[in-house]
């Protein structure tokens, strides 16, 4: 992926200085804080980070799956071909949820409404969007669980959730989402309860579909493989922050983060060498009830300088649509050159 | 879905069987019996009566003839009242306990998915907070205290307007069996709305209802086959023991409403110790319980497909 490919495929949604809030007893949790992104047709753009960072807000906030209240979107625009989806509290509706973006959810045991056959979990999307009969809307259900490589879809499409296999569960999952043939389909963190074997065959036919409808993927994950097989597009996420941005291959072997570093090198490998400890990043992320006024990272970085601490860094351009929000890269930085040895692909960091 | 149906009908046999036995024991080890009452009557006619009736019999016998009547479905004849069957007092007055039953528990069920559904739409709002105090009311005031008080309010009511809107007391129309069914079904009905609210509550939280909302559906079908078809699980769950608590609580409300069903010659019969008619209501309520839990949980199947096929 290169700047060309960049120039042909077009952007579809583009997400702008998205501040998303929760209200609890606690106090206000500043979940995501000024998230900027663009999907482009065909593409897949992974969002990854740890547990609680805000990679589900952010995209749930785009479907309007905030509850609200305690959840607000407190700025931001999502525009999807230039028309605005986030509307203050929540998206502009159900003509876009489910018709122009799908969506895809972690476990999928729970994810199905239990008393209602997967055929008219899927026909119903197409009945209320497409105006399709109950009838006709069933028929292409079973297409669709085929699609999704599924046995004798006729029969399945009668069955209910309890009678199918996890894996079984997330391709009648996708088959719904893909059944109006959005142009975006957000996964999120789609094999993060299924096993290995079953997480390959997903992500395949995600790819599949993807190709053959020219659909963008947004991928909420964790798993640094699962970004390395599919992305064409990475955000790193932290504290509700994305620190670094760009093309997969910007993000693995020129990392400019030290958090992307420190990700990348707490990774296990399959090298059988006798340093096989895990390269943990000491600490914890910070309280989102009171983020940190500087960067996000500053507690944890290694590479911890004096501004980092009260100035939030800005995105700086580190290659053409690869930025970071780091203050090494400031043109300023006494490290700077440091940084971008350090930059450069470490020992047995790749994938 | 057959054999299931079969199992569960043996089941409740065996319930109905217990029932008897248990009943049978506990008059029999009751001080007293059916001949001791006011009037006295000599060693000769009592003997004579206690022929007649079986009674001299040891309490094996008895229990054998008790169990094989009860078989053929002949309850015997009533001790205390004159030339009544059992088969008959229960064939008069069961069914107009029955239709009050139906009523009150068609009242609680509504009005407790209604209520329910609406709290949890309205959680910590203005409508929540009200029905919820309402609902402890209801939960904690017995119904025969209702009954007087709604008695009480129906007498100023129909004061108030100078015509009679709904009557105090009686049977006979429909409108007679307005008010004593509210009464019945008040106390399930808050503790329906109470499972209901929280069943909601936890649906509409749940994972399947967000992939509902993210389908773009809208709110009015996630509403009607996301959320309540899942939420009235509980609900119908509860409903078998609600029909044993709302008939139980039949008796004190008929008896306050001058209904003549069966409850009162239920209560009437323990007090004279009337053998054949306490046997022959109570293994007959007892039997019709057993059933109608049996009828709620073949309708579980229906609106749960995970109970249908195993």
């Amino acid at each position: 992926m290169n700047t060309l490919t960049d120039q042909v495929a077009p952007t579809l949604l583009e997400v702008r200085d998205l501040e998303v809030e929760f209200d609890t007893y606690g106090g206000t949790v500043h979940a995501v804080r000024g998230v900027s992104f663009d999907v482009h047709a065909g593409k897949t753009l992974a969002i990854v980070g740890e547990s609680g960072c805000g990679k589900s807000v952010t995209v749930q906030s785009i479907m309007g799956l905030i509850p609200s209240p305690p959840g607000r979107i407190v700025a931001g625009t999502a525009k999807l071909r230039g028309r605005e989806i986030v509307d203050g509290e929540t998206i502009d509706g159900d003509i876009v949820r489910g018709s122009e973006i799908g969506m895809i959810f972690q476990d999928p045991m729970t994810s199905l409404n239990p008393t209602m056959t997967i055929g008219d979990q899927i026909a119903e999307t197409l009945q209320v969007h497409r105006g399709f009969s109950h009838g006709q809307a069933l028929a292409r259900a079973a297409e669709l669980l085929e699609m999704t490589r599924i046995n004798e879809p006729r029969r399945r499409a009668r069955q209910y959730p309890f009678e199918f296999s996890g894996g079984m569960l997330q391709r009648s999952m996708i088959a719904m989402a893909i059944a109006c043939g959005p142009s975006i389909l957000i996964a999120d963190e789609p094999t993060t309860a299924l096993d290995v074997t079953i997480q390959s065959q997903i992500l395949d036919l995600l790819r599949d579909l993807q190709q053959q409808n020219n659909m963008a993927i947004i991928l909420i994950t964790h798993d640094l493989g699962v970004v390395a097989r599919m992305a064409d597009e990475v955000a790193v996420m932290y504290a509700g922050e994305f620190l670094e941005t760009g093309t997969a291959d910007d993000i693995f072997y020129n990392s400019a983060h030290p958090y992307t570093v420190g990700l990348k090198a707490a990774m296990p490998t399959n090298r059988d060498e006798s340093e096989q400890d895990l390269m943990p990043i000491d600490g914890s992320p910070p309280d989102l009830f009171a983020p940190p006024p500087g960067c996000a990272y500053f507690a944890r970085c290694p590479h911890a300088m004096e501004a980092c601490q009260n100035d939030p860094p800005p995105a700086f351009p580190v290659g053409s649509g690869h930025a970071t929000r780091c203050w090494l890269h400031h043109a300023d930085c006494p490290r700077r050159t440091e940084a971008l040895h350090y930059a450069a692909p470490i020992e047995g960091g790749d994938t | 879905m057959i054999r299931y149906t079969i199992k569960r009908l043996i089941q409740g046999v065996i319930t109905v069987w217990f029932i008897a036995t248990a009943t049978f024991m506990a008059m029999h080890s009751v001080p007293g019996d059916p001949l001791m009452n006011d009037k006295a009557i000599s060693e000769e006619i009592r003997k004579n009566l206690e022929a007649q009736y079986g009674l001299d019999k040891p309490i094996i016998e008895q229990y054998g003839i008790y169990l094989w009547n009860m078989v053929r479905g002949d309850f015997g004849i009533s001790f205390a009242q004159e030339n009544r069957r059992v088969n008959d007092i229960i064939r008069e007055h069961f069914p107009i306990s029955a239709i009050l039953g139906i009523l009150a528990i068609a009242f609680a069920g509504l009005g407790g998915i209604l209520f329910g559904a609406l709290t949890a739409r309205y959680r910590n709002q203005m409508p929540d907070i009200v029905i919820m105090f309402l609902v402890i009311l209801g939960i904690s005031v017995p119904s025969f205290v209702f009954a007087a008080l709604g008695q009480l309010a129906l007498v100023k009511l129909n004061a108030f307007f100078g015509i009679s809107i709904l009557p105090v007391a009686g049977w006979g129309t429909l409108s007679h069996m307005i008010a004593p069914s509210l009464v019945l079904g008040l106390g399930t009905m808050a503790f329906l709305t109470r499972l209901m609210r929280s069943s909601m509550l936890e649906i509409v939280s749940s994972d399947y209802v967000r992939t509902a909302r993210s389908k773009g559906l809208p709110p009015t079908r996630i509403f009607l086959r996301h959320e309540l078809r899942n939420a009235i699980l509980p609900v119908v769950t509860v409903l078998g023991p609600s029909i044993a608590a709302i008939t139980t609580g039949g008796f004190v409300v008929e008896l306050v409403f001058a209904i003549p069903g069966l409850g009162r010659y239920f209560v009437q019969a323990v007090q004279q110790l009337d053998y054949t008619v306490i046997m022959g209501t109570t293994v007959f309520y007892g039997a019709f319980l057993v059933f109608m839990v049996i009828v709620v949980d073949l309708l579980y199947g229906l609106i749960d497909p995970r109970v249908r096929l195993e």
